[in-house]
C-alpha cells in the first residue's frame, strides 16, 4: 500500500505541495486530477524519489517507495524512448539481468494483452503511431511486474477514440497483473470512468478525495463543481437525458 | 450570404492528402470537422481558409498551439497592433479591454513576448485576436487542447456567446466528437483525406452511417452521468 | 546586469592574458637566435659577436622567461607596448599608424560585403530554387572558392594593367584603397550571401507564418517584422566568425597591394624577430575579437531575449 503522509515539497523557491496526504491500496486505482501548476508533476517526482519533500513521508508497505521499484508511464510517448533504438531494446532494459526465455514469454503475453503485434517491437519509435508507442510504454512499465505504476497524463497525447481504447487496455492489464495505479490526469471523465478514488489537487493542496459515484452526485467544493461542469461542457462526460 | 468553397484538395510529396471536397457554410452556422489524426481535417481547414480568403472574405484562424500563431521575438502588443492594422481597425482598444477581461487575460503584461505568458494565456490571446473585427468565419483547430478544462469550458462558452451575438460562422476542427457535439449543430466526418459523412449533430450521434462516424460516436465520452 | 558586465570583463582579461602568454611563449621558444636577427635588421650588416651580445642585453633576452614576460606585460597594463627591438622606437605610435591604414580598409570591405550580399540574398530568397537563387548560390560558391591573393591579382590585371583605371600599389590617395577593399569585400560578400540566404530560408520555416498570413498581414510586413529578426539571429552569430577571416584577409591583401598597415607591420616584424611588434599586433587582434564578440553578445540579446534568460 502506498502512503503519502503529510508531505510538503518545493519547486525552486515556490511551495508546490502543501500538506498532501494520499493512500492507494494494492491493485487499486487512484486518479489525481488537477490543472497545470497544481503540483501534479511534483507529486510524481516526490513519489519516484526524484525530489525530496521538505517534510512528510512517502512509503510503500512501510518501506521507502524505491524498495518496490515503481514504474512510470510518461505523457509524451515518443520522448520516453531513445529514438535510435528498436522499441524491443527499450522494453528489455528494466529486466536485463533476467533469463531470456522467461522474458520473451512475458513480452509475448503482455503484447497480446495490449493488442501489440510482436513485430512492432523491432521498429523504432518514429516508425509506429503515437497510440502504439504509448502502449509500448505501458508494456515497458509492466515488464518487471512492479506493484505500483505511476501514469503521468498517459492519454493526453492521444486522440479521443484511442484514449478510450488505451484506458480500457490499462484497466484490463491491471485486472491481470494486479498493480496499483496512480494516474495523474486533467481529464475528470477518465478519472470518473476508471478510478476507484479521485483526489482533486489545487494549488498544491488536496481539495477533496472521494469515490467516483459520490463525486458525480455531490462534488463538494465549488472548484470540484466547476471541474464537473467543465467536463460536461467539453463533452468528456455526458448528462443522461 | 452562404460561404462556399468547391473542389478543395491538397497533395503532399506526390500523395493526395485531401480528395476534392466542397464545403458550404450558412451565415452563423456551427460546423464540426471531426476525424482521427491524419484524416485530413486540418488540411481541409487550411484549404477552406485559403479558398474563402481568395474570395475576399475575412476568415479568422486559431491554430492548435500558440506556437503556430505567435512570433516568439515580438511582443504581444506588437501582435495586437499588427492584427488590428491588417483588419483595417484603428487599434481595437475598446474590443481589447472587453475581450481580455472576458477571457481573464486582462492581468497579462502586453509588453512581454509570448513566452512570458503561460501557454493557456497565450492560447486565449490568440482567440482574442481572432475575435477582433467582424470575420465572416472563424476556424478553430483543437482550440482547447492547450487549456485546462475549467478555462477551456469558460473560453468555449464565451466564444459561443460572441459568435451568436455577431452571427459569425464557426468551423471547429477536433478529434473529439464529444466536444464537437456540445458546440456545433452540424458535423462533417473525415477519414483518410475524404469527407465520408455529413449531417446534423444529433443524427450522427444517434444514427451514424459510416464506420468512422460509428467509431467516433461510440467513443465520444467517458461515461454518462445522471443529472 | 552588473554581474554580466563584471563577468564579461573577467572573461576578457582571461582571454587577453592567455593570448599574451601564449604568443610570448611561442616567440621565446622559436628556433634561431633572436639577438642575431635583431642585430642584422638594426645594422644591416653581418654583426660581430660583441654586437650580438650587446643587443641581447639591451632587448632583455638574457633574463629568464618569466622575468622577461613580466617585464613586458607590466607596462602593457598602462597601454605601453614597449620599444621596438630593431628601431628602438616606442611600438604604440607605429602600431597606431599601421592600424589607421588597416581598420578603414577592413570596415570598407565589410560595408562592400554587406552592400552586395544583403540585397543579393533577399532577391535570391524571393523564389527559392529560382533563377536568382541559383545565380546567387553559384556566385557565392565561386567567391568562397577563390582565394584573396588570386582575386587581388586578377583585379590588378584587369583594372590597373589592362584598363589602367585604378592604381595597384601603395596607399597615397583614397583611390589606392579601391582595389584592396574590393578584393576583400567580394570575398566577404560571397560568404555573407550564403549565410544570410540560409538564415532567411530557415526563418521562413517558422511554424507561425501561416497564421500571420491568415490574419491578413502582408508578405511584405511579415518579411520586415518577422523574417528579418529571425534571420538576423544566425547571421549575427556567424558574423563574429567572419571577422577572423577578415583580419587574415587584410594581412594578405595589404601584402599583395603593397599597402602599409598591420599586414606589412606584422610581416616585417616577424622577419626581423621584432618581438614587441609581433606581440602588439597579436594582442590588438585579440582585443578586436573580444570587443566584437561583446557587441555580438549584446546584439544577440536584443534580437532574441530568450537567450540568456534563466527560464524561457
Amino acid at each position: 500500500m502506498l502512503r503519502v503522509d503529510h508531505i510538503w515539497a518545493k519547486r525552486g523557491a515556490a511551495v508546490a505541495l502543501r500538506n498532501v496526504s494520499l493512500s492507494l491500496s494494492a491493485g487499486k486505482t487512484l486518479a489525481v486530477v488537477g490543472e497545470s501548476g497544481a503540483g501534479k508533476s511534483t507529486l510524481i517526482a516526490s513519489i519516484l524519489g526524484l525530489l525530496r519533500p521538505s517534510a512528510g513521508a512517502i512509503t510503500w508497505d512501510h518501506q521507502p517507495v524505491s524498495s518496490c521499484r515503481p514504474a512510470l508511464v510518461m505523457q509524451e510517448p515518443r520522448s520516453a524512448f531513445n529514438p535510435v533504438w528498436p522499441l524491443m531494446r527499450a522494453v528489455r532494459e528494466p529486466v536485463l539481468g533476467q533469463e531470456q526465455s522467461v522474458t520473451n514469454e512475458r513480452i509475448a503475453r503482455l503484447c497480446r494483452g495490449l493488442e501489440l503485434p510482436m513485430e512492432l517491437l523491432e521498429r523504432r519509435p518514429r516508425e509506429v503511431s503515437v497510440g502504439q508507442v504509448q502502449r509500448v510504454g505501458i508494456l515497458r512499465a509492466l515488464i518487471a511486474a512492479p506493484p505500483l505504476i505511476l501514469f503521468d497524463e498517459p492519454l493526453s497525447a492521444l486522440d479521443a477514440v484511442t484514449q478510450k481504447h488505451t484506458a480500457r487496455l490499462i484497466a484490463d492489464m491491471q485486472q491481470e497483473e494486479g498493480f496499483a495505479a496512480l494516474i495523474v490526469t486533467h481529464d475528470l471523465g477518465y478519472a470518473l470512468a476508471f478510478a476507484d478514488s479521485i483526489a482533486v489537487l489545487k494549488d498544491g493542496q488536496i481539495e477533496s478525495i472521494s469515490d467516483p459515484g459520490s463525486f458525480v452526485t455531490n462534488p463538494g467544493s465549488s472548484y470540484c463543481q466547476a471541474l464537473r461542469d467543465a467536463a460536461v461542457a467539453l463533452g468528456s462526460i455526458e448528462v443522461a437525458a | 450570404m452562404t460561404l462556399s468553397a468547391i473542389g478543395l484538395s491538397a497533395m503532399r510529396s506526390g500523395r493526395i492528402i485531401l480528395h476534392p471536397t466542397s464545403v458550404e457554410i450558412e451565415p452563423g452556422a456551427r460546423i464540426g470537422l471531426v476525424g482521427a489524426s491524419g484524416s485530413g481535417k486540418s488540411t481541409l481547414g487550411h484549404a477552406l481558409i485559403d479558398a474563402l480568403k481568395a474570395q475576399g472574405l475575412q476568415v479568422a484562424h486559431v491554430p492548435q498551439s500558440p506556437d503556430e500563431a505567435l512570433d516568439p521575438l515580438r511582443s504581444l502588443a506588437f501582435h495586437w497592433h499588427e492584427a488590428a492594422q491588417a483588419r483595417g481597425l484603428a487599434d481595437g482598444a475598446a474590443h481589447q479591454r472587453a475581450i481580455f477581461s472576458a477571457l481573464k487575460i486582462d492581468g497579462g503584461d502586453l509588453r512581454k513576448r509570448p513566452w512570458g505568458w503561460s501557454r493557456g494565456m497565450q492560447q486565449r490571446f490568440v482567440i482574442a485576436m481572432a475575435l477582433m473585427g467582424t470575420p465572416d468565419l472563424i476556424v478553430l483547430d483543437e482550440p482547447t487542447s492547450a487549456l485546462d478544462p475549467v478555462i477551456a469550458a469558460a473560453t468555449m462558452n464565451l466564444l459561443d456567446r460572441h459568435l451568436e451575438r455577431t452571427n459569425t460562422a464557426m468551423v471547429l476542427i477536433t478529434h473529439d466528437l464529444g466536444l464537437a457535439a456540445r458546440r456545433v449543430s452540424h458535423l462533417m466526418v473525415m477519414a483518410a483525406g475524404r469527407l465520408v459523412e455529413e449531417a446534423e449533430t444529433g443524427k450522427i450521434l444517434n444514427n451514424p452511417q459510416t464506420s468512422e462516424a460509428k467509431r467516433l460516436a461510440a467513443h465520444r465520452n467517458w461515461m454518462e452521468v445522471p443529472c | 546586469m552588473m554581474l554580466t558586465v563584471v563577468g564579461f570583463l573577467v572573461r576578457a582579461m582571461v582571454v587577453l592574458t592567455g593570448t599574451a602568454l601564449l604568443t610570448f611563449a611561442l616567440l621565446w621558444n622559436a628556433p634561431g637566435d633572436p639577438a642575431q636577427a635583431i642585430a642584422i635588421a638594426r645594422f644591416n650588416a653581418v654583426p660581430t659577436q660583441d654586437v650580438i651580445d650587446q643587443v641581447r642585453a639591451e632587448a632583455g633576452l638574457n633574463a629568464s622567461f618569466w622575468a622577461a614576460f613580466l617585464n613586458w606585460i607590466g607596462p602593457l597594463l598602462l597601454f605601453d607596448f614597449g620599444n621596438s627591438s630593431v628601431t628602438g622606437r616606442p611600438v604604440g605610435p607605429d602600431l597606431w599608424v599601421a592600424a589607421t591604414y588597416s581598420f578603414p580598409l577592413a570596415i570598407t570591405a565589410l560595408a562592400i560585403g554587406l552592400a552586395i550580399s544583403l540585397p543579393l540574398a533577399i532577391l535570391a530568397t524571393r523564389r527559392p530554387g529560382g533563377f536568382m537563387d541559383r545565380f546567387a548560390v553559384a556566385i557565392a560558391s565561386l567567391g568562397t572558392a577563390i582565394p584573396a591573393f588570386w582575386l587581388g591579382l586578377l583585379l590588378i590585371l584587369l583594372f590597373a594593367v589592362q584598363l589602367a583605371w585604378l592604381p595597384a600599389m601603395g596607399a597615397r590617395t583614397p583611390t589606392h584603397a579601391v582595389l584592396p577593399a574590393l578584393t576583400l569585400g567580394l570575398g566577404i560578400a560571397a560568404s555573407l550571401t550564403r549565410i544570410i540566404r540560409s538564415g532567411i530560408l530557415e526563418a521562413w520555416e517558422q511554424p507561425f507564418l501561416a497564421a500571420f498570413r491568415h490574419r491578413g498581414v502582408s508578405d511584405r510586413a511579415i518579411g520586415r517584422d518577422h523574417i528579418g529578426p529571425h534571420a538576423a539571429v544566425p547571421v549575427v552569430t556567424v558574423f563574429g566568425l567572419e571577422l577572423a577571416f577578415l583580419l587574415e584577409g587584410v594581412v594578405v591583401v595589404e601584402v599583395i597591394f603593397g599597402r602599409p598597415g598591420l599586414g606589412s607591420f606584422l610581416t616585417s616584424a616577424i622577419l626581423a624577430r621584432d618581438f614587441p611588434h609581433v606581440q602588439a599586433v597579436v594582442l590588438l587582434t585579440a582585443l578586436v575579437f573580444v570587443v566584437v564578440n561583446l557587441i555580438i553578445d549584446v546584439v544577440y540579446r536584443v534580437l532574441d531575449p530568450r537567450i540568456g534568460e534563466p527560464d524561457a
